[in-house]
């Protein structure tokens, strides 16, 4: 048994854990959600060692008060970004990289390493450099990295929110074998889907977790599900509804089952319908972006291979990692120079600056000494006035909900919040006439996406085109008109958004594996006709 | 992403010279390193130089490669050529002795940096990393934490591609927000690179941290198994190679 008792810890002065107390038996899996800044990452590395707490114990096994070493070599720990958490340049010496460190024999480190490999499906990699694998891939090997020390507990601390939906769900069946084998594990999660087949569900709230029973009472709980923030998510707020009219939630979402218990598509429009569909429009008014007849290859890769296609309204650019969205992406925003082909805002050939970018990470787009000159730097590039710079500077952040009193200060001293919001309102400010959002929500609680979702619905009405690279599709096509699908570098599909959202077939086409709300859509309409 | 390989990066394959052990590799390139700039006469290099045709044909590297591998050496090698061979005091002319003896500067340089290409492109980061280290072993003597060094050397290499994608990505931030990196003359490309520079540190600190993190969840120390088995006859045999060819170089008049 994994325990803590009575924990606070954090990094600053205020700590985010206020004396927490959980457990994790061997064979348990327990589920901690929460709102972004509510503790459970700190809570979660308290478990495994790698942040001291300031008061309170931690009981391994028994024994109160391990020792650094005897916690890490217990307690796996996966993060959200494998990037942080790969050492070496090669895959086999990645997952060798624990054992070694334990001083384990030459032979046992390499029968540990097969072992760990085969465990993720990454056995045919093993000679393959770190860097030319998938981000899915790469979050595999930080899973094989850990399962090779043999870890008698494993913490994933929001380990699928940067997956796609295949990947995820392979990452489920890998802990499910390792449940079955007596591991203990606590996951931290923000995805409605990671409750099923948990043992337990935590609510983050004040510092503390609180336990919320089975999957079937968190998620028929009204209450719980507005402290985890989970009542702004419309997947958990369908499955809420179908387990008040009877649904019992299994080892994973069925969408077949939870379609039955469902009585109509209000059930998937969210607590307040913010979810519901957008009424079809013909074709939506304001500018387009196109590419046209665009290929890129990076040595002999080819990213794009003739690719012509239109951003107008919100539009969504779906594929699985690989299939060239976010090379796409760049190319419509002007920054990289297709090799054949060019991009173009209303007829005109696209120059970098007209069309805003933004990444999922707001620290790659922060420079300035202060936030309200990183805010201001995009109008003051663009007319040359500092003084109406400032002011678009000012209107932006006030659109976005950065303060006032943030304006003075290091644009990288803020959390990760602020951060973003200011690194948003960077690109608002220069007011473009389109933007390209790259992966925009991935590792945001369900207010900040719902939050996410409003603002580009806003940037939209407000006459802007936007391209949306997004893994998160289901709550992404609510808010969207169209829908375009890439694989390999091709366009395989295009579809109104409202045709797509009921669509699973056109996900599968594409190889992708379809999102829970799309196929209870389906089901739903189905039933219905 | 897929980019094309840095020159001298690591290029997958499987010759003779893949299959070497990389302890091997390290130690027979610094003895070529000893005879290269050790040999004493014309025979001698052309010795050295047979060695490393024989590496280039044994690992399918270009001798292209090796030019491409001089390039950024080559004002300093053309220039030390010339410096050689022009005679400016007394009676200003050519001298014939002193051009010889910057060409033969140019080909001690050309065969060093032909046969560390040769090592480098067929070896793993890692696996070099850890040969490096077994050459540096006798400094454990001395108090050198060679293993660390080890350690950093693997992390540094993995770090390059990563470091890259990053400059990349933020360079594309500020493009679209209408910064014009390449404009503006010297200083003010100077000016859009240290713009690149702030978020790039930024995010190379919190990076480190977050990895030396990770680290110490897998439970690194600083001492680590050596993955290295013992040595296969080929290894011991290129090594002897190389040792012999090295002594040779040095003596040969």
């Amino acid at each position: 048994m994994l325990e803590a008792r009575g924990v606070w810890a954090g990094y600053g002065a205020e700590p985010v854990v206020r004396g927490a107390s959980l457990c994790v038996a061997p064979g348990e899996r327990v589920v901690l959600v929460g709102r972004n800044g509510s503790g459970k990452s700190t809570l979660a590395r308290v478990l495994n060692g790698s942040v001291r707490p300031r008061r309170g114990t931690l009981v391994l096994d028994g024994a109160a008060g391990p020792v650094r070493t005897e916690l890490a070599r217990a307690v796996g720990f996966v993060r959200q970004d494998p990037r942080n958490q790969i050492v070496s340049a090669l895959v086999e010496d990645e997952v060798a990289f624990g054992p070694r460190n334990l001083g384990l024999a030459r032979e046992e480190v390499s029968e540990r390493v097969r072992e760990a490999l085969a465990a993720t499906g990454l056995s045919s990699l093993g000679g393959r450099m770190t860097s030319e694998l998938s981000g899915g891939q790469q979050q595999l090997l930080a899973v094989a990295g850990v399962l090779a020390m043999r870890p008698r507990y494993l913490v994933l601390d929001e380990a699928g929110s940067q997956l796609d939906e295949a990947t995820r769900a392979r990452l489920a069946d890998i802990v499910d074998a390792l449940l079955a084998r007596g591991v203990g594990v606590l996951e931290v999660a923000h995805a409605p889907e990671a409750v099923f087949g948990a043992t337990r569900v935590l609510v983050m709230s004040e510092g503390t977790p609180v336990c919320a029973g089975a999957p079937r009472d968190f998620l028929g709980s009204e209450e719980l599900l507005v402290r985890s923030g989970l009542s702004d998510d419309a997947l958990a707020w369908a499955v809420h509804e179908g387990v008040r009219s009877g649904y019992v939630p299994g080892r994973r979402l069925d969408a077949g089952a939870l379609a039955e218990h469902l009585s109509g598509e209000a059930d998937l429009e969210g607590r307040d319908g913010f979810f519901a569909p957008r009424a079809v429009a013909c074709a939506p008014a304001g500018p387009s972006v196109d590419l046209r007849d665009v290929s890129v290859t990076y040595g002999d890769v080819r990213a794009l291979a003739d690719v012509s296609l239109a951003v107008s309204g919100v539009t969504l650019l779906l594929g699985v990692s690989g299939s060239g969205k976010t090379t796409a992406g760049r190319v419509l925003a002007g920054v990289q120079e297709p090799d054949e082909g060019e991009a173009a805002l209303d007829g005109r050939p696209v120059v970098p600056g007209d069309v805003g970018l933004a990444f999922q990470r707001p620290e790659d787009q922060l420079f300035a000494d202060t936030v309200l000159d990183d805010i201001a730097y995009g109008p003051l590039m663009r007319t040359g006035d500092a003084e109406r710079a400032h002011e678009a500077a000012r209107r932006a952040a006030e659109t976005l909900g950065v303060g006032e009193e943030l304006f003075e200060q290091s644009p990288f001293e803020l959390s990760g919040g602020q951060m973003r919001r200011v690194a948003l309102a960077g690109v608002a400010a220069a007011e473009p006439a389109a933007y390209v959002f790259d992966e925009p929500t991935a590792g945001l609680d369900a207010p900040s996406r719902r939050a996410l979702l409003e603002l580009v619905r806003a940037l939209a009405s407000g006459g802007a085109a936007v391209a949306v690279i997004t893994h998160d599709a289901g709550e992404w096509l609510s808010a969207a008109d169209r829908v375009v699908f890439l694989r390999q570098g091709s366009v395989t599909a295009e579809a109104p958004a409202a045709r797509a959202l009921a669509a699973p077939e056109l996900f599968r086409e594409t190889g992708l594996r379809p999102p829970a709300l799309v196929e209870l859509r389906a089901l739903v309409g189905r039933d219905r006709d | 992403m897929t980019r094309p390989g840095a020159l001298g990066g690591y290029v997958r394959g499987d010759t003779p010279v893949h299959a070497l052990d990389a302890r091997a590799k390290v130690a027979a390139l610094i003895l070529a390193t000893v005879g290269s700039f050790g040999a004493r006469s014309w025979a001698g290099l052309a010795l050295m130089g047979l060695l490393l045709a024989g590496a280039l044909a044994a690992s399918r590297t270009t001798p292209r490669a090796v030019l491409r591998g001089l390039r950024p050496a080559l004002v300093i090698l053309s220039f030390s050529l010339l410096a050689n061979a022009v005679v400016l005091v007394g009676q200003p002319g050519i001298s014939w002795e002193g051009l010889l003896r910057g060409a033969r500067a140019v080909v001690r340089i050309a065969l060093v940096v032909g046969l560390a290409l040769v090592v480098s492109s067929t070896t793993t980061p890692p696996a070099l990393a850890e040969g490096l280290a077994a050459v540096m072993a006798p400094l454990r003597v001395v108090g050198v934490p060679v293993g660390g060094v080890s350690t950093a050397l693997s992390v540094a290499l993995r770090s390059i591609p990563l470091t890259m994608e990053e400059i990349e990505r933020i360079r594309c931030a500020q493009l679209a927000r209408g910064a014009r990196l390449d404009a503006g003359g010297v200083v003010g490309r100077l000016r859009g690179w240290g713009q690149v520079l702030v978020p790039l540190i930024v995010g190379l600190f919190r990076r480190a941290d977050e990895l030396a993190r990770a680290m110490s969840d897998r439970c690194y120390t600083g001492e680590q198994t050596s993955m290295a088995g013992p040595l296969a006859l080929r290894d011991g045999l290129v090594i002897a190679l190389f040792a012999v060819g090295a002594a040779l170089a040095l003596v040969l008049w």
